[in-house]
């Protein structure tokens, strides 16, 4: 696709996000982190609306988004620095809320914050947090390992950041319990990383959710990806506002999860180490890599159908009726 | 993951294997459903794909977005643009394309759109907004009800007039029929809109043109079960209106809803985008209520001559059920979520971009 202008879809961590990052930033598209020597290093910005939501605020958000990129590459992260845009205007008590939550997201990682940066704008622009963060490779996780018959696992429920944030930003009031799942998993991935298991691939499906997240998986490879519906774990409440807007959980953000693809002989090993800690407890084995339709991700229907899981073009929206 | 018993793996597949039994008595059977949520729910769930090949089952004319016309989507954005108007509508409406513009593209032109989730939130916009704010009322009978409920328990703002191109759902179906534009086998009903008009409305629909008609619910379970109820009717020879959707639905409607709709809107004639105009088909405000009528308050004026489809779109034989989407060339090459070309490419509910998603560019 051609464009001339950037479009809010070129922001919503679908097609065009990565389009945008292939044809303009020539990064390599394939990974959320830098491999360089035996340092990762990697960088994110943060916008949210509201800077406040159940389960975090954009401080804990910024913490913990960078640190799960870093353990994306296989790395364990050390050192985070962070920089500020803030409209003029804005509360000395929420910035110290904020800062607070990433001393506390940083804390649990075992992350040092060691430097930073301030600008101010002008009132009514925003507030936006920059946060760049180094790791020591423990070992290179880059994808290019992985092979027909690997496993898929997601570390736990689906879709709950992104139905959290729509049911506060839009006052939906459609659950009184959802929460985000904003979460830095270092405790989680990083013994996984230093044990002696295989891993060929992980990435946090963020923004574009799990069908994004699998699609790019198998993005200009060889290979494609099989799920299966009965397998992915998403809560009670995700489902009940999945129907309420007609947006299905797999499209909708997950800022604490991990999807992982392993070789089958080590697929059960690692199910066990996730499930010990508390943020893996509902971990599951969901898909596998399969050649039969490169580049496409099917997702098995419990009825013995099956469909495309599309890679989202633009942001779901809720329907009329 | 849990689901509710109305996606129950075994019952579905029962239902399957019950349709599959009974329908091998027919050659061919092709089955309407007249709601884009029944089309959303038939691609999500794949179910076209638990049904025989003898049973084809068509999306007609049941999303909201993809029968606006253009005409009023031009008149809507030319009147906006022209008196620095704040409109405010669903998220839907904003990609779908008039002649030239859609409301999203004609931003760019200096019109100010906002993206509402309803009403509601519609009345608060416009009471901050300083100047003339217009409600673009999309929808059938299911959104136009809570339009005129709203409309008669709350004080508007006097900055607040609508643009209503609300549609009535069983006088579409009827007209089409009569036009001779629908070759179906029976139908299958809207579970929600039904729940506000009742399935009275429906009873000329199965008398006169012998089309079992059978009311649904959204959940696989209840779509075969439907196809079940619609082939036991032609199995006993009969046409008649049934209701499948019975916890939700009752045969007499919602009373209340529809006196709503009785006291702020007449049924009028109205445009279906790419089918013309479809006589009793829509929902205008009554004379009393004009001041709340944008098209009326401001004088809106709509072009004589417009283009109704885009060159080469094929949504109007989509929503006939007389083409699937693949078959149109635009689709997934010109024409994509992004880019819609046409209508039906737009909205969750719209036929192509319901296919688009779970079926690619097959």
């Amino acid at each position: 696709m051609t464009f001339d202008k950037i479009t809010m879809d070129h922001g919503s961590g679908g097609k065009l996000t990565l389009e945008l990052i292939e044809n303009i930033f020539k990064a390599n598209a394939g990974l959320d982190s830098a491999i360089l020597g035996d340092i990762a290093f990697t960088t994110d910005s943060h916008s949210i609306t509201p800077l406040f939501f159940r389960g975090g605020d954009i401080g804990k958000l910024s913490v913990s988004g960078t640190m799960n990129d870093l353990l994306c590459v296989g790395a364990k992260p050390m050192y985070l620095s962070s920089a500020f845009i803030m409209e003029e205007g804005f509360l000395i008590s929420d910035l110290k809320k904020i800062v607070q939550s990433m001393l506390s997201e940083a804390k649990s990682a075992n992350v040092e914050i060691v430097c930073g940066d301030t600008k101010v704008i002008e009132s009514n622009k925003g507030f936006y947090v920059n946060t760049s963060a180094i790791g020591k490779i423990i070992r290179p996780i880059d994808g290019s390992k992985i092979k027909e018959g690997d496993k898929i696992i997601a570390t736990g429920n689906i879709g709950e950041h992104g139905f959290a944030i729509l049911n506060e930003r839009e006052n939906l009031q459609l659950t009184s319990h959802l929460a985000s799942d904003c979460a830095e998993l270092t405790g989680l991935i990083l013994p996984i990383i230093e044990s002696d298991l295989e891993i060929h691939w992980m990435r946090d499906p963020t923004r574009g959710g799990l069908a994004m997240c699998l699609n790019e998986l198998c993005y200009k490879r060889d290979f494609g990806v099989e799920v299966f519906e009965e397998l992915v774990p998403i809560s009670q409440e995700v489902l009940s506002i999945s129907e309420m807007l007609g947006i299905e959980p797999y499209y909708s953000a997950n800022e604490g999860k991990m999807v992982i693809v392993v070789p089958p002989k080590d697929a059960s090993k690692i199910l066990d180490l996730l499930h010990k800690h508390p943020l893996g407890k509902n971990a599951s084995l969901i898909g596998e890599i399969t050649k039969d339709h490169p580049q496409k991700v099917l997702l098995n229907l419990s009825y013995g159908t099956k469909r495309l899981l599309s890679m989202p073009i633009v942001e779901k929206m809720p329907r009329i009726c | 993951m849990q689901w509710s018993k109305f996606k129950d793996k075994d019952l579905v597949l029962s239902l399957a294997h019950g349709i599959k039994q009974k329908a091998k008595k027919f050659d061919r059977l092709r089955i309407m459903h007249v709601c884009g949520t029944h089309e959303n729910a038939i691609a999500r769930y794949a179910l076209r794909d638990l049904l025989p090949n003898n049973i084809k089952l068509l999306a007609g004319p049941g999303c909201p977005v993809c029968v606006t016309s253009s005409k009023d989507i031009d008149a809507i954005i030319n009147y906006g643009i022209k008196n620095d108007c704040t409109i405010l509508t669903f998220g839907d409406m904003l990609r779908v394309k008039g002649s030239a513009y859609s409301l999203l593209s004609a931003s760019k032109l200096g019109l100010y759109v906002k993206m509402v989730y309803g009403l509601d939130e519609a009345i608060y916009y416009a009471k901050q907004a300083k100047k003339d704010a217009i409600f673009f009322s999309v929808g059938f009978e299911t959104t136009a009800a809570p339009v005129a409920s709203i409309i008669k328990s709350v004080n508007l703002p006097e900055n607040l007039s609508f643009f209503s191109v609300h549609k009535y759902t069983p006088n579409g179906v009827l007209e089409l029929l009569k036009a001779g534009k629908l070759n179906i086998d029976a139908l299958i009903l809207p579970g929600h809109a039904s729940i506000v008009s009742g399935l009275a409305p429906y009873e000329k629909v199965a008398s006169s043109f012998n089309l079992p008609c059978v009311a649904a619910g959204f959940e696989p379970v209840d779509v075969l079960g439907a196809i079940l109820m619609i082939i036991n009717q032609l199995e006993d020879n009969i046409c008649k209106v049934e209701n499948e959707y019975e916890r939700l639905l009752n045969y007499e409607g919602n009373k209340l809803a529809q006196k709503a709709l009785n006291d702020i809107f007449d049924i009028t004639d109205s445009i279906w985008r790419g089918l013309g105009i479809i006589k009793n088909s829509g929902f205008e405000f009554k004379k009393t209520y004009n001041y709340l009528n944008a098209k009326l308050k401001f004088n809106i004026p709509f072009s004589d001559s417009y283009t109704e489809e885009q060159k080469g779109c094929r949504c109007a034989e989509v929503i006939l059920g007389t083409i699937e989407p693949p078959q149109c060339p635009m689709y997934a090459k010109i024409c994509n979520p992004h880019n819609p070309v046409g209508p039906c490419m737009v909205s969750d509910e719209g036929t192509c971009r319901n296919w688009w998603e779970v079926k690619g560019d097959i």
